[in-house]
């Protein structure tokens, strides 16, 4: 694949049409009001029918999961996993994020972790029953979502320093802990919350477990939004857990019994989530590198445009390979999906580690390039490079990624 | 008279590709417009009329041709307008049609629709680009149907079509029975866009291209040769002239109500 097909272009332009209409002229509300991104998402995947076809998709994964159980529990040969049709196509999602990103990367966040992170937790691991009751309504973003490992005290070292506990109590468990920089947390309808089973032993030995919090448990609290550097249209905040009693029907998989004490659990779902920035990294160098051409046209300086300076042409030139490079990336991770292959960890890593820094740089060039008009809120550039920058700090960090892709070579 | 039934009501859709009206125009050296130089768009107000096109498919039931005539990348447009959900196309292409007019594209598409056995023909009211509002009429002329323009709503009840026709001083409600001819104006609708499954779908959707010879019309009828009317000669608009600038000291309401009376807009 080196460029989008004519349906891939039919599918972006519509949705750029979409979002011209309904995101671009209110995204001052969205960025720096109190609107949350949620309902004009909503109205995104109603409109090009991006709900009924998650809703349809999920059907038809249950009806073949069950399948396989009962042919399990009858000891008949497990039936074999149906080929994909044209509805699962990566691009299908990739497109919308490269779109809304070009507008809001925020709202991008928002969905990622809703529809992405959050449901995909629940879907990999969680019992059929589960998934049923809380994946659709993530898919759609009906319920907004919630994924929550980062703490106060861990970060980078996830797992190592995590505090949040569950502790057995009877047939129950009680949470405790307190997560921050929690996207949706403020808003979250359904939360993933990830913790330590402490039966007593030393916290490294202790297994991860992952369980499903509804808002209004007693004992969980759901800060106001965090103020911060960008991605104002993704409402980020903090959790507290004060002896949240929940049943076993909300430990994720219903067992303690974890494949490699629940941390690949995890790993699986930082990949796809490194994956998401490449495309989101995308949206942003396009929008910034349009806009850049555009100004250094029409801006003079010196009497000519200012794109006749060897030092613009420079930057615009740069921007133009990160965005090729960031694009055949995209496009890699599209084919890979539709090989019916994934990503490894490291490959995904590396991707990611390039994209996020490509958009930062891009992004920052493009306000140098803007003069004192980049810096000023009413050109674009100004959000779109305080929201960049964030690519290289959440899903794991530039520094984590380059640790995650040097373990894999000198491993080999 | 022609009793509709869901299973066999059949509705002709007419869109015309245009360039986008954002886009600056040029002409080329025959004094028609150069097609190449800007981006295209299915016409606006056609994307009314396939919207009402797949309403009234949706209450009746029935089948939605879409039909248009243009150079080759015309396809775009019926694409769009299979994606949006009509079930499939007619596209009439022929280099002889290059440079008709109103007349002699009303002959085409009449050709094209003929024997089609419509019920209803829908256009847009107007094209962005020629704006003439005259080819719904000339069509339902040549095809012998009545005609419903500037329809503001439109439905279908048994063998009798009824429409609002937007008039200067409202609506007038218009009768006729099927087959008809509507044009719609913006008001009627607002045009879905096409779901992320119907652009999927539109690929695999049928469209059949017709050409002059397949239309049984000769190259003298269309094109610029066929044409009754001719561009002689064409001239840039000219730059904007300088408003009056008042400033007001005090009596700059009088000025302003002298302004709109001597524009008679008072
Ligand atoms: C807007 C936003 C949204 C977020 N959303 C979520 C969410 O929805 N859910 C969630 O759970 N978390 C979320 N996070 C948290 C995010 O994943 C963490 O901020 C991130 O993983 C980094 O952790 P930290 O902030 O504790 O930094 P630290 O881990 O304290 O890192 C500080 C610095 O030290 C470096 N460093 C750390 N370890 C090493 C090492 N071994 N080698 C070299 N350098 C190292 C880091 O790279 C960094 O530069 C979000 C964060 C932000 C900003």
């Amino acid at each position: 694949m080196f460029e989008w097909s004519d349906e891939q272009v039919m599918i972006r332009d519509a949705v750029r049409d979409f979002i011209n209409k309904e995101i671009r002229p209110r995204v001052e509300e969205f960025e720096h009001g109190d609107t949350p991104p949620y309902d004009v998402l909503r109205k995104l995947f109603a409109t090009f029918g991006m709900d009924a076809m998650a809703r349809e998709r999920f059907k038809r994964q249950i009806e073949f999961e069950r399948a396989v159980e009962e042919a399990k529990a009858k000891g008949e040969p497990v039936p074999e996993k149906p080929t994909r049709e044209g509805g699962s196509d990566p691009s299908l999602t990739m497109l919308p994020i490269i779109e809304l990103c070009r507008v809001s990367p925020g709202m991008v966040t928002a969905m990622g972790v809703s529809m992405g992170l959050t449901a995909a937790a629940i879907n990999s691991r969680g019992t059929i029953a589960q998934k049923e009751r809380w994946v659709p309504d993530l898919l759609t973003l009906d319920k907004v979502g919630a994924w929550a490992i980062t703490e106060p005290d861990s970060g980078s070292d996830a797992f190592g320093s995590m505090k949040s506990t569950a502790r057995r109590d009877g047939d129950e468990y009680l949470l405790n802990g307190s997560k921050t920089f929690i996207t949706n947390g403020p808003y979250a309808d359904t939360i993933v919350f990830i913790c330590k089973l402490d039966e007593g032993n030393p916290p490294a030995e202790r297994k991860i477990l992952s369980f499903v919090l509804d808002s209004g448990m007693p004992g969980l609290e759901q800060s106001p939004p965090l103020r911060k550097m960008g991605m104002h249209s993704s409402p980020t905040g903090q959790l507290f857990l004060n002896d949240v009693r929940v049943g076993r029907d909300r430990l994720v998989g219903e067992t303690e019994d974890v494949p490699s004490g629940g941390r690949e659990g995890a790993k699986d779902t930082f990949s796809m989530e490194r994956s998401g920035v490449a495309a989101m990294a995308l949206g942003i160098i396009e929008e910034c590198l349009e806009l850049s051409v555009g100004y250094a046209k029409d801006r003079v300086q010196f009497g000519q445009p200012i794109g006749n300076f060897q030092l613009i042409q420079e930057k615009l030139a740069r921007m133009e390979v990160a965005r090729l490079n960031v694009e055949n990336l995209v496009f890699r991770s599209i084919e890979v999906a539709q090989a019916g292959k994934g990503l490894t960890f490291a490959e995904a890593s590396a991707m990611k580690l390039y994209s996020a820094r490509a958009a930062t740089e891009v992004a920052m060039e493009a306000v140098q390039l803007f003069g004192g008009n980049g810096y000023m809120a009413e050109y674009r550039v100004e959000q779109l490079a305080r929201d960049a920058k964030v690519l290289q700090i959440y899903a794991g960090t530039d520094e984590l990624q380059i640790v995650a892709i040097a373990k894999d070579l000198l491993r080999r | 008279m022609r009793e509709v039934d869901s299973e066999t009501m059949k509705i002709v859709v007419c869109v015309k590709q245009v360039p986008d009206s954002w886009a600056e125009k040029t002409l080329g050296a025959d004094n028609t417009l150069d097609r190449g130089s800007v981006d295209a768009v299915m016409n606006e107000l056609d994307e009314y009329a396939v919207e009402e096109a797949l309403r009234l498919q949706e209450a009746h039931g029935g089948e939605v041709i879409v039909l248009s005539m243009g150079p080759s990348q015309t396809t775009d447009t019926i694409r769009k307008a299979l994606s949006m959900g009509a079930d499939s196309g007619v596209h009439v292409i022929d280099d002889g049609l290059h440079g008709s007019d109103a007349v002699a594209t009303s002959l085409a598409l009449a050709k094209a629709i003929e024997g089609r056995g419509a019920d209803l023909v829908i256009f847009g009211s107007e094209s962005t680009d020629a704006r003439m509002s005259v080819v719904p009429a000339m069509v339902a002329e040549r095809l012998g149907l009545p005609q419903l323009t500037f329809s503001s709503s439109v439905s279908v009840e048994g063998s009798t079509v009824r429409t609002n026709r937007v008039t200067e001083y409202g609506y007038d409600v218009v009768e006729a029975s099927l087959p008809a001819l509507v044009s719609v104006v913006e008001k009627i609708n607002e045009p879905r866009y096409p779901s992320f499954k119907g652009i999927m779908a539109a690929k695999k959707k049928k469209v059949e291209t017709v050409d002059l010879a397949g239309l049984g019309v000769s190259a003298d009828q269309v094109g610029l040769a066929g044409s009754w009317s001719a561009v002689e000669e064409a001239a840039a608009r000219p730059p904007k002239a300088k408003g009056t600038i008042v400033t007001d000291d005090g009596a700059g309401g009088t000025a302003i109500a002298d302004f709109l009376s001597a524009q008679k807009f008072i």
